[in-house]
């Protein structure tokens, strides 16, 4: 018996869930009457109900569920279609059954009443008027009508006081029957109002014995708690109070050092920490949620698309905050609309392609490193980056120069410019020009991310990255003039401190731009307090003392592209509870909201995307041209960072990026002149300024009230070219031509944006101005030495020549490792220098090969590249490389070949 | 988002004035320089001493930056440079906060002494001058000739009103 109680048990809760479900299945089948999943799964939990009342011996559940199957059986069969009066009684028969299930939980039996019975008759004569097609069948059958002929009579006066009792009438007797015996307008009209309100709880019982017990619906005990969404916020907002009590104690606690109260605290802390997270479960609900609904929408799109889905939901149980879930709902739906319209080939198509006859798209969902994961993949066409770079040419969203330089991977990001479609032609799915820039814009709004990967005839990913919950995030609390701001975590990459003696060795200053050089990427500066600043008139002393501190920066990732801001100090990270901000301030961009510090006091929170769009112009292309020169550094052909400026507005000039230290304004008033020379104050020195008109054949400096001055640190020295106006920072791949303009101090000339620029040799120059200038501390070093540079651009070439050639070395140059290697064989040479990347035979090699032959054992390689990454540096010391060094810097260069070459003599002598 | 107007003391019911006296309004007042100014009693939720102003750099001129009234954040908005009352006429005393405005978002309103509640009689508000010296009369809904000086009754409203909406 006990077994068969545990039983019953299991078969209560069991049903009771599927009725819930039911309910709500009912409501939707009721909106999307052909769906035939829909159907099938009542079907199930019905069929289930009619098993087990069966095994129990529940005659008069088991007959109401029969004839309920009955029904749907024929609705899944295509025989009858849903109408509301189906709807109507089939989910009358689902109040009955529940009725009886609580009659089963409270008594252990089933209630004896005949209206049980009488409703099993009506359903009985229902169901077979469904069967044979004079309900259901027929698509226009007005609910009156269906009520009367169906319900009509006798039979609606029993069933309609179930309803009538069930919503307002638990007390009220059967004159109730009567009455709507009468009124049939009025029945219907109660028809209507049950389907509308499909949860009313029945109550057949208390119909005829309220005034003896009360209703034994109300035991129909429930495990969940309709919450209003309101109501959950509220908790949230308060156990967000809490947090920040909380640290607040924390703080006072610790500055106490008072045992008890740490304990205390602690105590206190780990509920408070677990109140949290219970309040924040409350607002989880499943991706589910979002994702049941696509397979509906993949079916509808694949049919009028011609196209054939399959649709594969994976990790639906995955919990996301319930605010994210309704934000990522539409982006959800475009992605998907966009792998189905543009992704999956139609079938044949796909035939020839050799893939299965039926697209496959998954959508994915799970959690990783405390955010939320979402993908769409599909196995269709994918994008071809060529495709699209066209595309983009095409409308005018970047240049043909522009195009050419993006890496695939850029291409791909195309997509998410605004006006970008990639369909051929514009369907009524998608490709309306409105698409993936605000799918991205929507999910950078939440914190998150978007990936793309592609791959032409393989198929598509979109991987979404989305934080858990928008209401506490995690941040990087920073001061800037006194204030304190907080960063999201999400957008932060690491942090950098520069002591004064790296700022001025790293940091660059073009025009009114920063930048810093980290690990070889060119990363532009951003000072918080000069963003911030219109308020805060910002003194240039104070300007200067920053120069002394060190310089603390955050580096940022800003959706595709990365910046440092520069901030006072560091704080701490923290999590802290994110607050709006009020309608005078919210048109900021460069605020995300605002947050309350464990003191109680308001910070602001920055908007990382916002400060990044206020970057001006100048710094956003350079930002691009960073990335550009991170991407390019392992293209095979050489990238230059160059700065172009003009003596005469009619000749343009270059120079490699590289070797300015920073650029800088003065009034002519503050040039003084020094003998033949002129110089001027700057930084508390004396620095040299040189005209180039002195030194170069070219056009004079006009008289300006204010020049432009390049400056130059070399041997610690500073020393500036007087210019009257800086052009430009391009990133370009120069193909230097150097016959055309054969002189001295010119290394040669290519077309940059349409103009014949000259590139300037800079040491030469120099060299020129005073030939001691460049000359580093002679200790000795062989100065007759003769050095071999395999080199294969020719503007290299002529600048290593020429501040190597200044020092007093005697240089051999070889156009590439194989000429290098030749040259070898017959010259004497007393060290080598050679670019890694190279024709014919690369530095690598040529390294190799040096190291593979006793003679040259001896004989020192110096690489000198524009590779800079460390396992560049690893592959070239493996070949045998003695030194590896960037081969504009020319300090650095200088000084290994003079190492080198010593360390050559001692290992001869021994 | 809900924000927490229950921390907020009850609103006050709004037949009180009538049943006091139909024929006049009590008046909150504060001062700003020299000027007295004056909100009806129903439109103030609450006044503070000092609270902490955390300044938002980029902000309109007029905000003098964000409070924390507990748990909530409002916009603390300057009433000398809201109405455009000359700089000469601030001077450094302690500032009080009246917080006013709707339930859902109010407003923290910057001013410098706090004055009286006066019940003005009805028949005594008038429309405003065309003119009053240093007060931008767009913020200014009537004002009362009081014995010694002018009350200036300001609008709310228009205190309130988002940049974009003026």
């Amino acid at each position: 018996m006990g077994m068969d109680e545990d039983i019953l048990k299991d078969f209560l809760a069991e049903s009771k869930e599927n009725l819930e479900r039911l309910d709500q299945e009912f409501v939707e089948l009721e909106q999307e009457p052909d769906n035939a999943e829909l159907i099938k799964s009542i079907f199930r939990t019905i069929h289930t109900i009619k098993g087990t009342s069966g095994f129990f011996g529940f005659t008069t559940l088991e007959g109401i569920a029969h004839f309920a199957e009955d029904i749907l059986s024929k609705l899944r069969d295509g025989v009858a279609e849903v109408n509301e009066e189906i709807t109507t009684v089939l989910l009358q028969s689902v109040d009955y059954i529940k009725a009886i299930l609580a009659s089963l939980e409270q008594t252990g039996k089933e209630p004896d009443d005949v209206v049980y019975l009488d409703f099993i008759v009506d359903l009985r004569n229902f169901a077979e008027k469904v069967a044979n097609g004079s309900v259901g069948a027929a698509n226009d059958t007005a609910p009156a009508e269906a009520s009367e002929s169906n319900t009509g009579g006798e039979n609606a006066s029993k069933a309609e006081p179930v309803q009538e009792t069930s919503e307002e009438k638990a007390a009220d007797q059967p004159e109730d029957t009567k009455q709507e015996d009468n009124k049939e307008p009025e029945t219907t009209g109660k028809a209507e109002e049950q389907k509308t309100a499909p949860k009313a709880p029945p109550a057949p019982k208390p119909k005829k014995r309220a005034p003896t017990t009360p209703a034994p619906t109300t035991h129909l005990t429930e495990t969940h708690v309709r919450v209003d969404v309101h109501l959950l916020d509220k908790l949230m907002n308060l156990a967000g109070e809490l947090v920040l009590s909380r640290n607040r104690m924390a703080q006072i606690a610790t500055q106490l050092d008072d045992a008890d109260l740490l304990t205390a605290n602690q105590r206190m802390s780990l509920v408070v920490t677990e109140l949290q997270e219970q309040i924040m479960k409350t607002r989880m609900q499943p991706v589910g949620n979002v994702f049941n609904k696509f397979p509906r929408i993949v079916r509808d799109l694949a049919k009028s698309a011609q196209k054939q889905i399959q649709l594969q939901i994976k990790g639906a149980e995955t919990e996301l905050d319930r605010s994210i879930i309704e934000v990522i709902k539409d982006p959800l739906t475009h992605m998907v609309r966009n792998s189905i319209d543009h992704g999956v080939e139609p079938p044949d198509i796909r035939v020839q392609k050799g893939k299965p006859q039926v697209g496959t798209l998954i959508m994915k969902a799970y959690h990783e490193g405390g955010q939320v994961i979402i993908e769409i993949q599909d196995d269709g066409a994918g994008m071809d980056p060529e495709k699209l770079r066209e595309k983009a040419v095409e409308k005018g969203i970047i240049s043909p120069d522009q195009a050419t330089s993006l890496s695939d991977r850029e291409a791909l990001m195309l997509i998410f410019q605004p006006g970008f479609s990639t369909a051929e032609k514009v369907t009524n799915i998608s490709g309306r020009g409105v698409g993936m820039d605000v799918v991205k814009t929507n999910i950078e709004k939440l914190g998150g991310t978007v990936e793309l990967k592609s791959e032409v005839n393989v198929g598509t990913t979109v991987r979404i990255k989305i934080p858990l919950t928008l209401a506490i995030i995690p941040a990087l609390i920073v001061r800037a003039a006194g204030q304190r701001y907080a960063i999201p975590q999400v957008n932060l990459v690491e942090l950098v401190c520069l002591s004064p003696e790296a700022q001025k060795k790293d940091v660059q200053v073009i025009g009114n731009s920063e930048f810093y050089r980290l690990r070889g990427q060119i990363l532009p500066l951003v000072r918080l307090k000069k963003i911030l600043g219109a308020g805060m008139e910002l003194a240039s002393e104070q300007d200067e003392e920053d120069n002394k501190a060190s310089m603390n920066i955050v580096v940022l990732n800003s959706g595709d592209r990365q910046f440092g801001l520069v901030v006072d100090a560091i704080n701490d990270s923290e999590e802290i509870v994110v607050k709006p901000l009020g309608k005078h301030l919210k048109h900021i961009s460069c605020y995300a909201g605002t947050t309350l510090m464990g003191d109680g006091r308001v910070a602001l929170i920055l908007d990382i995307v916002g400060i990044a769009s206020t970057l001006n112009l100048r710094a956003e292309d350079s930002l691009h041209e960073t990335k550009m020169v991170a991407e390019s550094r392992t293209a095979e052909e050489e990238r230059q960072f160059l700065l172009l400026f003009s003596v005469d507005p009619s000749e343009c000039f270059a120079l490699p990026l590289a070797l300015v230290n920073r650029l800088d304004k003065i009034p002519a008033s503050r040039i003084e002149h020094v003998g033949s020379r002129e110089v001027v104050q700057y930084r508390g020195k004396s620095m040299p300024v040189i005209r180039l008109e002195n030194y170069l054949p070219i056009s004079p400096l006009s008289e300006q009230e204010e020049y432009h001055l390049i400056v130059f640190n070399f041997n610690n020295k500073d020393v500036a070219f007087l210019v009257s106006q800086i052009e430009d920072s391009v990133d370009i791949v120069i193909d230097v031509e150097e016959e055309t303009f054969r002189q001295e101090g010119i290394l040669g000339s290519a077309i940059i944006k349409d103009k014949t620029t000259l590139f300037i040799d800079i040491y030469q120059i120099l060299q020129m101005y005073d030939p001691d200038f460049l000359r580093q501390e002679q200790d000795g070093s062989p100065i007759n030495a003769r050095i071999l540079m395999a080199e294969d651009s020719a503007f290299y070439r002529n600048l290593l020549h020429s501040y190597i050639s200044a020092e007093g070395y005697e240089i051999i140059t070889a156009e590439d490792g194989q000429q290098a290697w030749e040259l070898l064989q017959t010259e004497e040479v007393d060290l080598v220098m050679t670019d890694i990347e190279m024709p014919r035979m690369n530095g690598l090699k040529l390294a190799q090969k040096i190291r593979g032959n006793a003679k040259f054992e001896k004989l020192p390689i110096l690489a000198v590249t524009s590779l800079s990454g460390e396992e560049d540096k690893n592959k070239a010391m493996e070949a045998g490389v003695d030194e590896y060094l960037p081969k504009l810097d020319r300090d650095q260069v200088l000084t290994a070949v003079k190492n080198l070459l010593k360390s050559r003599e001692i290992k001869e002598a021994a | 988002m809900a924000r927490q107007t229950e921390t907020l003391p009850a609103e006050a019911e709004p037949g009180v004035i009538d049943i006091r006296s139909a024929d006049t309004i009590q008046f909150s007042t504060f001062y700003f320089g020299r000027h007295l100014f004056g909100l009806p009693i129903e439109e103030i939720i609450e006044i503070n001493r000092a609270l902490d102003v955390t300044p938002v750099p980029l902000a309109p001129d007029y905000v003098e930056g964000v409070v924390n009234l507990r748990g909530q954040i409002l916009t603390a908005i300057h009433l000398g440079r809201r109405i455009g009352l000359s700089i000469e006429e601030e001077d450094d005393s302690r500032y009080n906060n009246v917080i006013t405005g709707n339930r859902e978002e109010p407003i923290c309103l910057i001013v410098q002494r706090i004055g009286d509640v006066m019940a003005i009689p009805r028949n005594q508000i008038e429309p405003p001058p065309d003119l009053i010296s240093g007060v931008d009369v767009e913020y200014v809904r009537n004002v009362c000739k009081l014995p010694e000086n002018l009350l200036i009754i300001l609008d709310g409203k228009a205190l309130e009103a988002p940049p974009n909406a003026n």
